[in-house]
């Protein structure tokens, strides 16, 4: 019987000028921005790849050089773009794409779209994940407002029912029958992204055809949720004009009021520096210590080494004593680093997780988190990058003392051959796996489940309960 | 009926007063099972008395019209029949089972026909019944029987494929008469089907609940149409201010004496 359901719903829908204008509205929009955030994430991920081969090729044409001034000299890393972060850019126009390396300094990401980005340009940025949290909800709304309530003015809910279909049966036929009516515009709209995958991905990422899987699960939950919740209003409402006013009050809340209240609630709740506090805190912290981690002191470090090696000169040592000292002061600014840095991570963490907690109030705070999150482009996921990049700066630098370290004496002018520095492997940066993002995301999952759950349960209360005439 | 109550049951135009659980039927000596039953029925909402202690029966082959003023309580025992609405007391029975407890089941015994038959617009008269005669159970009814059935109804050939947006009140009545024939049950409820048609199309209405008469279909139609009423119905019963007040078979009186006795209810 639900299929003779799914049918009729799906014939009324296409047959209706509204809809498929809506529908070749969204759906067009849909694969314009996975086509154009295709072809912009290629195109910058093929920016960063010439970038990096310049920034190595310039590392390797160093000549003989002094290994610090060569730490000094710096490399830079870029940061790739993930396969899936065409369909969601997520966080990666704030939180900027490459950082420079270089010794004694943990510095600040570069190269933020958003900081050259025209007023226009915000503005009219949209994105495939844009258009699926918001504009497909919209469109759910526009499909499903009157499915009960339209038939309820109308007067078919009453020969509907006389028929003998069962209410949650005819709840269900008109529920796949509009997604039936979606799948119109988001099946081709997966193809096409699938394909992105398939014939190139832009950039890398561990599985992106299960990522990309998961994260058609996820927008799928998002949209029955929507369904769900547009069917179990439609069947409570008053009248079809009620049920409409109710569901965009509904769609507002979730989709602009929530994620404002969501940042400002975090950030009062975790309040982060501004970059001028931290500059200075960092800047004080590296000059004079803190308790716990204190700087090193060069002629301490020098007595330790002649006691060590048992003379009674710098020149004696088998070893150069200012690269002992250099990596000592880096270890000290390394702790002094993560102290300050690891807050400051700590504290978006902390308001990662209110954002994720409010997904309470608004499915769309879930659906973005694990959005951004299966495409690469999160704040977590820019850490697990930034941690990397941090990582290859500090071991570039432990050797690069280490070889002033090992094959010089103290006071002596020490120039590495220039073939030393190909042999300083290049950056790589491999990004997490699947499973990595959604243990991160377990609590944003959790909503959306709940979400998907409650929404199950509110319809099919409303719809028992639904008035007939 | 509440306990205790009585009402007066007319015979023809001899005015009766009989216990209120004795209806007509009983009291004609009915022997065959009825399709439709009402047993004591009683809806109330809030300060509102809608139906009150109703008995009635209804057997194969018989119309039963109800008639009575607006607000008489005539579409809520329709919609009580339907299981739209749950009973406060009492109960409705369709084929002996009883609506309240099994809602489903008793509806595939019954279709209904209200006063405005309301129609998928992007439909056509055909898919519009191909569907509600899949939902009513008759899935494998092929296109050339549908066809067929909505000629039986009366409606023009070339119109069955035409959207209904495009059909007159009439036209959509058909269709609604069409789907009550489609799914072949045993009882047709009907509020006030013939409002708002032209006499002509009233007829073939009238016709047309003769013939589902005589495939044996019970029939219970709310109308304040008395002259219908007489010509269509098997028996009368009138309702006001939710309570059956009288009741009588229609070949035994005159359309005069149908109005006589109803305005001298709507009047006491």
């Amino acid at each position: 019987m639900i299929r003779h359901i799914v049918r009729k719903e799906f014939m009324d829908v296409v047959r209706d000028g509204r809809f498929r204008w809506c529908a070749a509205l969204v759906g067009a929009l849909l694969l314009v921005s996975l086509g154009t955030g295709w072809v912009q994430a290629r195109n910058a991920q093929k920016e960063l790849a010439a970038a990096q081969a310049t920034a190595r090729d310039h590392w390797e044409s160093q000549g003989e050089k002094n290994p610090h001034s060569a730490a000094h000299y710096g490399v830079y890393a870029f940061k790739p773009r993930l396969a899936l972060s065409f369909v969601d850019e997520g966080v990666d126009s704030y939180t900027g794409t490459s950082v420079f390396l270089e010794a004694h300094r943990q510095n600040d990401f570069l190269l933020r779209p958003a900081q050259d980005a025209t007023p226009a340009q915000r503005i009219g940025a949209l994105t495939a994940a844009q258009v699926l949290q918001h504009l497909v909800p919209l469109l759910i709304i526009l499909l499903t407002f009157g499915a009960l309530a339209g038939e309820r003015e109308r007067g078919t809910l009453r020969q509907l029912l006389a028929t003998g279909v069962g209410r949650l049966e005819l709840a269900m036929g008109k529920a796949l029958g509009a997604t039936a009516a979606l799948a119109l515009l988001l099946v081709p709209a997966a193809v096409v992204g699938a394909a992105a995958i398939v014939m190139g991905s832009p950039g890398p990422a561990t599985s992106p055809l299960v990522r990309g899987a998961v994260l058609a699960g996820i927008y799928l939950a998002y949209f029955a949720t929507f369904i769900g919740l547009s069917l179990a209003v439609s069947a409570r409402a008053p009248s079809a004009r009620a049920a409409l006013v109710v569901l965009l009050a509904i769609w507002v809340v979730n989709g602009l009021v929530a994620p404002r209240v969501a940042v400002d609630l975090s950030k009062w709740l975790y309040p982060t520096p501004s970059a001028i506090e931290f500059a200075h805190t960092l800047e004080q912290e590296m000059a004079n210590g803190v308790e716990g981690v204190d700087r090193p002191d060069r002629a301490a470090v020098t007595q330790n080494l002649l006691a060590q090696y048992g003379v009674e000169r710098t020149e004696d040592l088998p070893i150069n004593a200012i690269g002992v000292f250099l990596q000592e002061s880096e270890v000290f600014g390394d702790q002094i680093f993560d102290r300050n840095y690891g807050a400051l991570w700590d504290t978006f963490k902390r308001q990662g997780y209110v954002h994720e907690a409010l997904a309470v109030t608004a499915p769309l705070l879930a659906v973005r988190t694990l959005s951004m999150g299966l495409a690469g482009t999160d704040v977590e996921q820019h850490r697990h990058f930034a941690a990397a990049a941090e990582q290859y700066r500090r071991d570039l630098v432990e050797r690069l003392n280490g070889e002033l370290t090992e094959n010089s004496r103290t006071g002596e002018v020490y120039l590495a051959s220039a073939d030393l520095w190909s042999q300083m492997p290049p950056f790589r940066y491999d990004a997490p796996e699947v499973s990595w993002v959604l243990k991160n995301r377990a609590l944003s999952l959790l909503m959306l489940g709940l979400w998907l759950a409650g929404a199950f349960v509110v319809v099919t209360y409303a719809v028992r309960r639904a008035e007939v005439a | 009926m509440e306990s205790g109550q009585e009402s007066r049951i007319e015979n023809t135009s001899e005015v009766q007063t009989v216990d209120a659980s004795e209806t007509l039927a009983d009291s004609a000596g009915a022997t065959t099972a009825p399709v439709l039953e009402a047993r004591s029925l009683s809806k109330r909402y809030d300060d509102v008395e809608a139906v009150v202690g109703l008995d009635l029966r209804v057997g194969p082959s018989e119309i039963y019209c109800l008639l009575g003023p607006n607000g008489a309580g005539k579409t809520t025992t329709i919609h009580l029949f339907l299981g739209f609405l749950e009973p406060t007391s009492g109960s409705a029975h369709v084929m002996g089972l009883d609506v309240a407890e099994e809602p489903l089941k008793s509806k595939t015994h019954l279709a209904y026909v209200p006063e405005q038959v309301m129609l998928y617009r992007n439909l056509s008269g055909l898919e519009n019944l191909a569907y509600f005669a899949a939902l009513g159970g008759k899935e494998s009814l092929p296109t050339d029987r549908l066809t067929e059935i909505l000629g039986e109804a009366g409606l023009q050939a070339d119109a069955v494929h035409s959207r209904v947006s495009a059909y007159s009140k009439g036209m959509r009545q058909k269709v609604g008469i069409a789907i009550a024939i489609a799914k072949e049950a045993d009882a047709l409820l009907l509020d006030e089907p013939t409002s708002g048609l032209d006499p002509e199309a009233s007829n073939e209405f009238s016709e047309l609940l003769e013939q589902l008469k005589d495939r044996g279909v019970a029939v219970l139609m709310a109308t304040h149409d008395l002259f219908r009423a007489k010509e269509t119905g098997t028996r009368v019963g009138i309702m006001r201010h939710g309570r059956l007040v009288a009741e009588m078979t229609t070949d035994e009186i005159g359309h005069a004496d149908l109005e006589r006795i109803y305005l001298e209810h709507m009047h006491d």
